[in-house]
């Protein structure tokens, strides 16, 4: 009896072992995905999907994507002379240590950067991977297809890695045959602009000349070799990148494509759009594939966005609108005489009577740029002036406007509950970049006549921007913009190209590289923070390094590579 | 019979007769009286209580070698002859000795053992005797628990059991954090809680504190190795009540208090008047304060606002967009006080019934119970309702035994953030506290019409209402339902040996609403309205099977074998739903997602695990004197990978009991000493699942883009994987004394431990090279040390001594210094903590665990230091004098972010507690302290409130500023544009959050029912009480509270507070019923 009893306990507590094998403690992903799914065709393809993903500059969530935009505004404008950081002075502090110049590893705005774009790196890396794990087995892509993804996925990794390049130069060069384990260690001394001229090149060859299946976002080969002649002119290979410019530009006619097309939801797409990134509301009104990265710009005060006001522009950009007799700009800084600030540091009363001079001069595009006080500001009534800015001693008199929508829109193109994430598709290339780059290399190679026409063709499609208006419906200045007669010579030629592109790309992110490209970073800044500083304080007294033409690399990924990674020079 | 007694998990004499001697109860001695020549001598033994025999009795006859024990009825025979002097003895049991006066079968009773070191305690599927404790184990008095009124049982923890440190906060059902031997991981150090041998992970605010009948805290590794891999943050062992033989006892538990904030502690902040003083001097302004802050478009400050504007028939509140929005506020030039507009005084009540009792071959336990109590913050509260009830049973003369447990509870906590599952959830800058530090004070409750008024215009900074943010939130909800309990049954297959299996049950089903009110008021505000709804189940079955060989061998080794197996498996499954574009808010009727019109959104999610173990213990002892105990487990889970999924974990212990020993039987004054030594490995699986896997996710947030306009979904690699992650091991080394002075008057004991994690599981950010912003895996790498000693001394007065007055007084101390070792070889350190431009923690080998990260403050610069160049400036040039002066850590003549260090400690040098318990006639007394030494808190608050960050309310430090005449401040001077380095992360934040807090205070009164109800009465026990916690807190910390959770974060960021939920005190009122 007593035996049986054991053997049945025995029993039991073997079934149970049994029972309790290996499959019991296997378990699979919970809404996951593991390796073995994805190697198909539906995966590749929607790996491509995921690679653009990164284009927004942001994997998911709202805030904190602000310096990985597509913008670019932090480094490429804030950085530079066109925009101060805005809102308060003790806000985002690290920002300000971006537009001082005094960037530190610990900077967050450095790891965002570096960590978004290298996630567009692997994603790019990961779809052709699996591209090529699927080629060479399954075949489940037609191989026409398969030339295209590998087309779509290259651009989009030489992308990822000239922004990254611009800000932080000395990276670690990783590709889908890169192992895991060696990319954790992998030194940041690969000179990458070559990798990405091989990438872009690859794009021109795969890509078809129209939109594959006539979706806007996709990849083609007018983008690919714009961003190739685009990384030729960093290398100042200004015959080679002109080819491309040309090819790019083709017949198209800059003047007929209105200029405020660019920056307006309805017209997203348009003749002009290049590499654009995308983006949309959710269809549950949240804002993860909105526009994120500029949310910050969104107007503070008693104005229908009601968000952050952060990227101001200067008193200097302001003021660099303004044009002579002939409708030509005052290429000589000239423009800063008697410069015009609005009502900024007026006593109250007289802030409070303060009007709007209309009788200056000013290129159109300023009031398409800037937002100022006395002037009509899309649907949202007259700019108020201090009311709108969160704080004037710091940030200046001006809000920006290239990222902000009318307020009729508010209601179908922005996230739900806040009118500062919108739906805006952002340039990364434009034609009229494409044209004044092109315009750079006619000037550098000597055609000076081409180069003049080139800027023309900028100038007289700005000659027809509709006057901005005042609360009283008349202009809101004397708005003139003309042709030039003459490049007398190269470097008149040089200064009026890159002074057109600053007026024409102002706060669309180029201008803080363009002068480090241009090797005028230096001159250019100090001379501006003297001139800021005089309005505010905290500007003056800019003393531009040479390592400022780069950030340092994030302490953190140094960190994480076991000091694989090393510090750029100067940091 | 007593072994109807076992609660689940244990084996069933000894739990029985812990049980019993717990319960006071008479030795009724039966003997007759005959004698004869030497015979087989027959009895049976019997619980005084219960009247079950007892199985494995010793019964010896004095002064001879001639001795046996009992069967399983509780019967024996034994050769003896009348007038020999029988000696009964048992565990948990008074020895007595019965004198053979007949031939007469012998019918002997014991009664439960008074005596402390006779208690048994339950320590891992099995049950021993307290003076057989080989590890570290803290028994709870859990009568003394009892009497802090709290809403979870952990809470009421603190300070009870050395070496176990709990921080709580004053949010109603809040989850306290609690950590045995300090942190043993840099993830999750949550012990593993055994409910009636059923492990349980989380928080168990869902438990009643009442129906606790027994708690231990296994502290180190030799005692918790048997639970192996879940065992590494220690094993926190709870019983529930269980029934009685006899006739059916009812008590009822009733109390009521009022809680009172503690408003004395609520920072002190400057008036409207003196924050636009120092304005105006930085300024060089003459402002003056605005009579009204808003009025439609037009702000005050900035705008002029004239009669017109101040129209009340243009005020419109509710309106849909900014523009169609029309505000009319006034100034509240004296400031308001936004912690006094938050806190209430805030009732709170418990009621609890019982009922136990039970016959020969059954017994039952149920209890109900409601708890309600509301928060000090305005709009909080929690409820909870739970019920009861076990039964046992025994059939085939007591050889099979079986029964349940089962406890159904229902919780609710509504409003902000109350009852959240991580400890610290809802603190942070977004809540009403964190608000509370940073909205400014010229900003009013309401506005002119009687709505909440806010920072909208801008010009008074960006803070949200707080006391709209809770207002908003009181409809918030947060429900459980949460079934828990097994059903068991043991065998006995020859005598000594019991098969024993039980399934546990856990489901859990959950619950929950908020609501998104437009905030308009807020400057940073919008018109959006919502709700957001979840439901969703947790579920773990755990099956355990053992066998248990126990056995007296020559009276002098007492051997016991266990074996088993335990099978657990888990799964949680949630859905949410979110919606918005409410036609209205203004009913909680309307507001189904039926009825939202935009932004209709379904998510859900889930997870699976399991977990497979064998498991062995062996214990041994030789005539009380030598114990030696051994342990092994092997775990295999799911959460591991084909490389690396089984780990082993092994336990040894051995105590020496020298009081035994004849050398020291001389020594008067010394009743016990015993020695102990234990080493054991431990484990931590608690990661999330397949880290071994790449795993790649489509998700619409993450990997989406909208190629054609309209959203096409992508997929992206979201996880890396780590295919050796294997088992997170701590071993451990502890060496203890438990001693018993003077008849009993003084006991106590002494532990020292050395505790060491390796192959810790840390989630080790692997670089965006690798890895981009998707999730690395957990690696094993790192190691952290935990070193400590506990102490605790215990004084008793008046039983022994049959006096009417008693005293018991006990302090503990318990000190735990810890330390990382080392982290990964590629990881220096790594900061962590990041709340706006700071980051406050740091791990780094050296350093204990969450050490605050930042600047050295040395002083304020002077214009002397401003001068001297060989004085360290701020590398962004923009140092200034008044600023705060940092040490050059590196030496390279500049401060930039290679001079950041470790500023200061979450950790205590030591936590204390001092407990006295009176009693005199039928008044008693109890007043329980408890403090920490040493401990640091990272004020984080003061980036607003003393910086000017944003422009907000102003700290009355300030007006302690430095300037050239107050040289000697440590307060930085007010200024425009202040360097990010004065406001960064440095040691200004870092203070010292030293307290003691007299916790509890009760005075009680215990009726003579007779005299209050007649002679006739069927109430047994009236006992009332008034009881105050809280009473008082000495500290130098300003923020509201020391005592601050950890703030979530990848690894949780200790001591750091943005406005913790302070605990309020507490009056009440108790009254204790038993009829």
């Amino acid at each position: 009896m007593k035996k049986r009893n054991i053997i049945t306990v025995l029993g039991i507590s073997l079934t149970l072992l049994a029972s309790c094998g290996k499959s019991f403690l296997e378990r699979d992903p919970q809404a996951e995905l593991p390796e073995s799914q994805i190697v198909n065709s539906k995966g590749i393809e929607a790996s491509l999907i995921g690679a653009y993903g990164i284009l927004n500059g942001n994997v998911n969530g709202t805030w904190g994507n602000y310096s990985s935009a597509p913008s670019q505004w932090l480094f490429g404008e804030v950085a530079g002379d066109n925009a101060h950081k805005g809102s308060e002075a003790t806000d985002q502090p690290n920002m300000n240590m971006i537009e001082f110049h005094t960037p530190n590893s610990s900077n967050d705005n450095l790891s965002q950067m570096w960590e978004v774009y290298y996630e567009g790196v692997l994603r790019a890396n990961n779809t052709l991977r699996i591209l090529k794990a699927d080629q060479a087995g399954g075949k489940t892509v037609t191989a026409a297809r398969a030339k295209e993804i590998e087309g779509e996925a290259r651009v989009l990794r030489a992308h990822y890695y000239f922004y990254l390049w611009r800000v932080f130069k000395n990276l670690a060069y990783v590709d889908e045959n890169t192992t895991d384990d060696e990319a954790k260690t992998k030194p940041n001394k690969d000179d990458v602009l070559p990798k990405i001229i091989d990438d872009l090149k690859a794009g021109i060859a795969n890509l078809p000349a129209t939109k594959i299946n006539s979706q806007a976002g996709r990849m083609d080969q007018n983008i690919a070799k714009a961003y190739l002649g685009k990384v030729y002119l960093y290398q100042k290979k200004y015959a080679d990148a002109l080819v491309l410019f040309k090819e790019v530009i083709g017949a198209k006619d800059l003047r007929t494509m209105p200029y405020q097309n660019n920056f307006n939801v309805l017209t997203k797409d348009g003749p002009e759009a290049l590499l654009v990134s995308k983006h949309v509301i959710n269809p549950d009104g949240s804002g993860d594939n909105a526009n994120v990265g500029d949310m910050l710009s969104g107007l503070n005060g008693s104005n229908p966005v009601g968000c952050c006001g952060f990227y101001q522009p200067t008193i200097d950009l302001v003021n660099a609108y303004k044009v002579d007799a002939n409708g030509l700009p005052l290429l000589d800084g000239s423009y800063r005489n008697n410069p015009y600030k609005s009502d900024f540091g007026l006593s109250d009363d007289a802030k409070k009577a303060y009007k709007l001079d209309v009788t200056l001069r000013f290129d159109p595009r300023l009031d398409y740029t800037v937002g100022r006080r006395g002037v009509n500001f899309y649907d949202y009534g007259v700019m108020p002036g201090d009311a709108w800015i969160r704080e004037v001693s710091s940030g200046g008199p001006f809000v920006g406007i290239k990222t902000m929508i009318p307020k009729s829109l508010h209601a179908t193109h922005t996230a739900s509950g806040a009118a500062y994430i919108t739906d805006l598709d952002v340039n990364i290339i434009r034609l009229a970049d494409v044209v004044l780059m092109a315009a750079e290399c006619q000037v550098e190679l000597g055609d000076l006549g081409a180069a003049m026409n080139l800027v023309n063709a900028v100038r007289e499609r700005a000659a027809k921007l509709p006057p901005k208006t005042t609360g009283d419906n008349v202009a809101a200045a004397v708005y003139v913009v003309k042709p030039y007669t003459s490049f007398p010579d190269q470097n008149y030629a040089r200064k009026a190209v890159r002074f057109e592109r600053r007026l024409e790309l102002a706060m669309e992110g180029h201008r803080f590289y363009d002068l480090v490209r241009w090797g005028e970073a230096k001159t250019v800044l100090e001379s501006y923070a003297t001139f800021e500083g005089g309005f505010m304080s905290r500007y003056k007294g800019l003393n531009y390094k040479p390592q400022n033409d780069y950030f340092p690399i994030p302490q953190s990924q140094i960190d994480r590579s076991g000091g694989a990674l090393t510090q750029n020079q100067g940091y | 019979m007593s072994s109807l007694l076992i609660g689940g998990g244990m084996t069933t004499h000894a739990f029985a007769s812990g049980l019993t001697s717990l319960g006071r109860v008479e030795v009724v001695s039966l003997m007759k009286t005959k004698s004869v020549q030497q015979t087989p001598i027959k009895g049976v033994v019997k619980d005084a209580a219960t009247g079950q025999g007892i199985t494995g009795v010793s019964v010896k006859v004095k002064g001879s070698s001639t001795g046996t024990s009992t069967d399983e009825n509780g019967a024996f025979t034994v050769q003896g002859k009348v007038g020999d002097v029988l000696v009964v003895s048992y565990i948990g049991y008074k020895s007595t000795e019965v004198t053979v006066s007949s031939k007469a079968d012998l019918a002997i009773s014991l009664s439960g053992s008074e005596d402390a070191l006779e208690e048994v305690v339950v320590t891992g599927y099995s049950a021993q005797r307290k003076k057989d404790l080989t590890g570290a184990v803290a028994v709870v008095n859990v009568k003394e628990l009892k009497t802090t009124p709290a809403a979870s049982a952990v809470e009421a923890l603190q300070g009870r059991a050395t070496g176990v440190q709990i921080v709580v906060d004053g949010a109603p059902g809040s989850t306290p954090q609690i950590k045995i031997r300090g942190y043993s991981t840099i993830n999750n150090n949550e012990p593993l809680y055994i409910i009636d041998g059923v492990p349980y992970e989380g928080k168990l605010s869902w438990l009643n504190q009442n129906d606790i009948e027994t708690m231990q805290v296994l502290k180190d590794a030799s005692a918790a190795s048997i639970y192996g891999s879940r065992a590494n943050n220690g094993v926190v062992i709870i019983t529930t009540k269980i029934g009685k033989s006899g006739k059916p006892q009812f008590n009822l538990d009733s109390y009521y208090g009022i809680q009172v904030p503690n408003s004395g502690r609520f920072p002190k902040m400057l008036s409207p008047q003196q924050t636009l003083d120092i304005e105006n001097r930085l300024d060089g302004t003459n402002n003056v304060m605005p009579d009204y802050l808003i009025a439609g478009p037009k702000v005050g400050g900035k705008d002029v606002i004239t009669a017109a504007d101040v129209d009340m028939s243009k005020y419109k509140y509710d309106a849909s967009s900014r523009s169609d929005f029309y505000q009319i506020t006034k100034a509240n030039k004296a400031g308001t006080n936004w912690f006094d507009a938050l806190s209430q005084n805030a009732p709170t009540q418990s009621h609890q019934l019982s009922v136990l009792g039970g016959g020969e071959d059954a017994s039952y336990a149920i209890s109900g119970g409601y708890l309600k109590q509301k928060g000090t913050i305005i709009h909080t509260g929690f409820e909870k309702y739970n019920l009861r009830s076990n039964t046992r049973f025994s059939a085939f003369n007591n050889k099979l035994r079986f029964g349940e447990n089962m406890q159904y509870s229902f919780t609710e906590g509504f409003g902000m953030g109350v009852n959240t599952n991580t400890a610290g959830d809802y603190i942070g800058e977004g809540s009403a506290l964190g608000f509370a530090y940073r909205i400014h004070n010229i900003i009013p409750v309401y506005d002119e019409g009687g709505n909440f008024a806010g920072s909208v215009g801008g010009q008074y900074g960006n803070g949200e209402n707080p006391v709209a943010i809770a207002y908003r939130a009181k409809d918030n909800k947060n429900k459980s339902n949460m079934f828990f309990g097994n059903v068991f049954g043991e065998f006995d297959i020859v005598s000594g040996l019991t098969f024993r299996s039980s399934f546990g049950m856990k489901y859990e089903n959950y619950n929950g609403v908020s609501y998104t009110y437009p905030n308009p008021e807020f400057t940073e505000g919008s018109f959006n309205n919502g709700i957001n709804e979840f439901f969703g189940l947790n579920k773990e079955w755990t099956w355990t099977n053992t066998l248990n060989y126990k056995k007296t061998f020559n009276e002098a080794h007492t051997l016991s074998i266990l074996a088993g197996t335990e099978a657990i498996q888990n799964r949680n499954r949630q859905i949410r739903g979110k919606g918005n574009g409410f036609f209205t808010m203004s009913s909680l009727d309307y507001l189904y997602l039926d009825a939202a019109s935009t932004g209709r959104v379904s998510e859900g999610s889930g997870s699976v695990g399991s977990l497979f173990s064998v498991f062995g213990k062996v214990d041994y002892s030789y005539k009380d004197r030598y114990i030696l105990s051994a342990t092994v487990r092997r775990d295999g889970s799911s959460n591991f990978g084909p490389n690396n999924k089984y780990g082993t974990f092994p336990g040894a212990s051995a105590a020496w009991r020298l009081s035994e020993e004849e050398f020291m039987k001389g020594i008067s004054w010394l009743s016990d000493l015993k020695i102990r030594a234990g080493y054991g490995v431990t484990g931590n699986q608690r990661i999330p699942a397949n880290q071994y896997l790449n795993r790649y996710q489509v998700a619409i947030n993450s990997s989406s883009y909208p190629i054609d306009g309209s959203l096409t979904s992508g997929m992206w690699h979201n996880a890396y994987s780590n295919p050796d992650v294997k088992w997170e091991q701590v071993s451990a080394l502890n060496l203890g004394v438990d001693f018993t002075l003077a008849q009993g008057d003084f006991d106590g004991s002494f532990d020292w431990y050395n505790k060491k994690t390796k192959d810790m599981l840390y989630l080790l950010p692997l670089p965006a090279v690798a890895a981009g912003r998707a999730g690395s895996p957990y690696v094993n790498i790192g190691d952290m040390q935990n070193k400590g000693i506990e102490f605790s001394l215990n004084y008793h007065y008046g039983r022994r001594q049959e006096s009417a007055f008693k005293l018991d007084l006990s302090a503990t101390i318990s000190r735990n210094v810890n330390k990382i070792v080392s982290l990964a070889p590629s990881v220096t350190q790594q900061v962590y903590g990041s709340f706006r431009s700071m980051e406050t923690s740091i791990l780094k080998p050296g350093e204990p665990l969450g050490a605050f990260y930042g600047y050295k403050v040395i002083g304020i610069y002077s214009e002397a230091d401003m001068n001297n160049a060989s004085v360290a400036k701020y590398e962004d040039g923009k140092s200034r004098a008044g600023g705060l002066k940092f040490a050059d850590v590196n030496g390279d003549g500049k401060i930039d972010a290679n001079d950041r260090t470790v500023i200061g400690s979450p950790h205590p040098d030591f936590v204390y507690s001092f407990n006295i318990n009176a009693a005199y006639k039928n008044f008693d007394f109890m007043a329980y302290f408890y403090g920490s030494k040493g401990n640091q808190n990272y004020e984080a608050t003061r980036y607003f409130t003393d910086f000017g960050v944003f422009r907000g309310q102003k700290s009355t430090r300030v007006l302690d500023e430095w300037s050239p005449t107050n040289s000697g401040s440590m307060i930085p001077s007010q200024v425009r544009n202040a360097s990010a380095y004065e406001y960064a992360s440095s040691s200004y934040y870092v203070q010292d959050a030293s307290f003691l807090k007299l916790k509890n205070l009760q005075v009680g009164y215990n009726f003579d029912t007779n005299k209050v109800f007649g002679s006739n009465t069927g109430i047994k026990k009236l006992r009332a009480y008034v009881g105050v916690t809280n009473l008082f807190t000495i500290t130098k910390y300003e923020g509201l509270d020391p005592e601050v959770t950890a703030t979530p974060s990848t690894y949780p960021a200790l001591g750091v507070d943005f406005g913790v939920y302070p605990q309020a005190r507490q009056y009440m009122l108790g009254v204790s019923l038993g009829f």
